[in-house]
């Protein structure tokens, strides 16, 4: 383990304090019905200002990254879908978004195998309209 | 009254659904290669099943978050993603040890051959995941799993030598034919086929299946309590059957029709009827639940849409990749391994992997950010505590005893 310098003491605010790694990364992302979007990969953040404001969130991050989450490196932009801070609705045990999927699949990138699961296998077979009960 | 009725449908669905493959068949070896002499080994594995699965239901309930997903928040994604490999691999052996006893039990009531029923039970479990509702599957399995009472009825029908039993029971000792390594390798196979990972898998999924809320816990407590402890006892009445009419006659357990034997020969046809009717439901059941954790623990891994509550267009990768599981494991039983081998080493392999589900979800029970004000008791942890040593140790001498007894022989 590196040893770091200690981080600066987290500003006094009157809002919620947000541990990025341990409360938001991988944290589930769901749709306003309720429909997982996938999974917290990563933030973008604004370029740090020099106004001691520290860097703003301008983005999460979601994909099929997980082998360069594994062993490192960087993915390629396309491989990231982006959902700007301004969609996200609340930060809970959830992370709950208004990407607005379309019940369920809408025009997300990173859900285009879930898309073509559905169009080319699922599609085909009988009683797939139905929730079993 | 409907309450009621709700709570020993639970109960009795538990008892019923506690028993698959695993239990059988290591219940079973273990009888004719050690009498009673592992009984104990059965309820420390039955109280670790409640207290994991009691916890695990309870941070389903209260945070709505099933085990995958907790272990990919905690753990990250690398330990999670080898957490996840270990996990889903091992369900693909449990997922090929259930069809093949489902085929095994067909096969005892028919004559016809086991390879001809595999495809048919894969079929079958299939069908029962795309179009039956998650309750009416529970149910139904769970209460015709309770034909297998009929090993209970048949150890008094057998009339053993009661205080023998009691002390090999009460007074372990090796049999002269076995080793110490034998002993132990076999304890940690019953500690694992009562405390299998996919069970919590289900459980902790089922309860976001079924919207479970903070109101359900107490009957979810009761069901676990009651129902698991039960099951338990048909555990041991398997492993007494065994013992009295096995052992003695130093019969080999290597498929169903010796599990079948001391039945046979307690209740005739009759009773033989009542136990294939009980392992086709434990097995047919335990495949469900398998085949289902297969998709729960990938689909909870990656944030993919899954669950029976569902429409499958809404989750079709859950669906695909249980469909691909039932034709993989399916076609490995179609090679031609025996699913008995299987089965005995997929419960020693759910031992090892135990410790890799058993400790996120203890440390979520503990976090006030997932549970609010139902985290851990005091008592609770302690427990909890206990058990993990028991399961690291368990995990930790699995593999040097598989390889020292040449799994078990």
């Amino acid at each position: 383990m590196r040893r770091r310098k200690p981080l600066p003491e987290a500003p006094a605010g009157s809002g919620r304090l947000l541990d990025a790694r341990l409360h938001i990364l991988d944290r589930q992302l769901l749709d306003f019905d309720d429909t997982p979007v996938g999974i917290v990969d990563d933030l973008l953040l604004e370029d740090l200002a020099d106004d001691g404001r520290g860097p703003r969130v301008l983005a999460i991050l979601t994909g099929q990254v997980l082998a360069t989450r594994i062993f490192g490196g960087k993915p390629p932009v396309s491989r990231l879908q982006k959902l700007p801070w301004r969609l996200v609705r609340s930060v809970g045990i959830v992370v709950r978004v208004d990407a607005d999927t379309d019940g369920g699949t809408g025009s997300l990138d990173n859900l285009w195998v879930e898309r073509w699961l559905r169009d080319h296998v699922i599609a085909h077979i009988p009683g797939r309209r139905h929730a079993a009960h | 009254m409907s309450k009621l009725f709700a709570v020993a449908l639970g109960v009795l669905t538990a008892i019923g659904g506690f028993l698959d493959i695993g239990d059988l068949v290591t219940n079973a070896v273990v009888g004719s290669r050690f009498g009673m002499a592992l009984a104990w080994v059965i309820p420390v594995g039955v109280l670790g099943i409640c207290l994991f699965a009691n916890m695990a239901g309870r941070v389903a309930a209260v945070s709505g978050r099933a085990t995958f997903e907790i272990i990919r928040e905690r753990l990250g994604p690398r330990m999670a993603a080898a957490n996840l490999g270990a996990s889903f691999f091992i369900n693909l052996m449990t997922v090929t040890a259930e069809l093949g006893g489902v085929a095994l039990a067909l096969r005892l009531a028919t004559d016809a051959g086991p390879l001809m029923w595999v495809p048919v039970a894969a079929f079958a479990v299939w069908l029962v995941i795309w179009r039956v509702g998650f309750t009416v599957m529970e149910n139904a399995t769970g209460l015709l799993g309770l034909s297998l009472i009929v090993f209970v009825i048949s150890v008094f029908l057998l009339q053993p030598d009661w205080t023998q039993l009691a002390n090999q029971a009460m007074a372990p000792a090796i049999p002269e034919s076995e080793s110490g390594a034998t002993y132990w390798y076999y304890a940690i196979a019953l500690f694992g086929a009562a405390m299998t990972p996919y069970e919590v898998f289900f459980f902790s999924s089922g309860a976001v299946e079924e919207h479970w809320t903070v109101e359900d816990l107490g009957t979810s407590r009761l069901n676990v309590l009651v129902g698991f402890p039960l099951g338990g006892l048909l555990s041991l009445a398997i492993a007494a059957c065994a013992a009295t009419v096995l052992l003695p006659a130093q019969i080999e357990v290597t498929s169903l029709s010796e599990i079948a034997l001391p039945v046979l020969a307690a209740g005739g046809k009759l009773a033989l009827a009542f136990l294939i009717i009980g392992v086709v439901a434990a097995t047919f059941g335990a495949a469900l639940e398998t085949t289902l954790s297969s998709g729960y623990t990938l689909a909870q891994f990656f944030g993919w849409a899954w669950g029976k509550f569902r429409r499958p267009m809404a989750a079709a990768r859950f669906h695909v990749v249980m469909l691909v599981v039932l034709v993989a494991c399916a076609s490995a039983l179609c090679t031609g391994v025996d699913p008995i081998a299987v089965t005995e080493y997929s419960v020693v392999f759910s031992a090892i992997a135990l410790p890799l589900t058993y400790l996120p979800i203890l440390i979520v029970a503990n976090d006030p950010g997932y549970m609010g004000e139902r985290v851990n008791g005091a008592v609770l942890n302690a427990a909890a505590m206990v058990y993990l040593v028991v399961i690291l140790l368990a995990a930790a001498a699995a593999i040097p005893l598989m390889i020292v007894t040449g799994a078990g022989q």
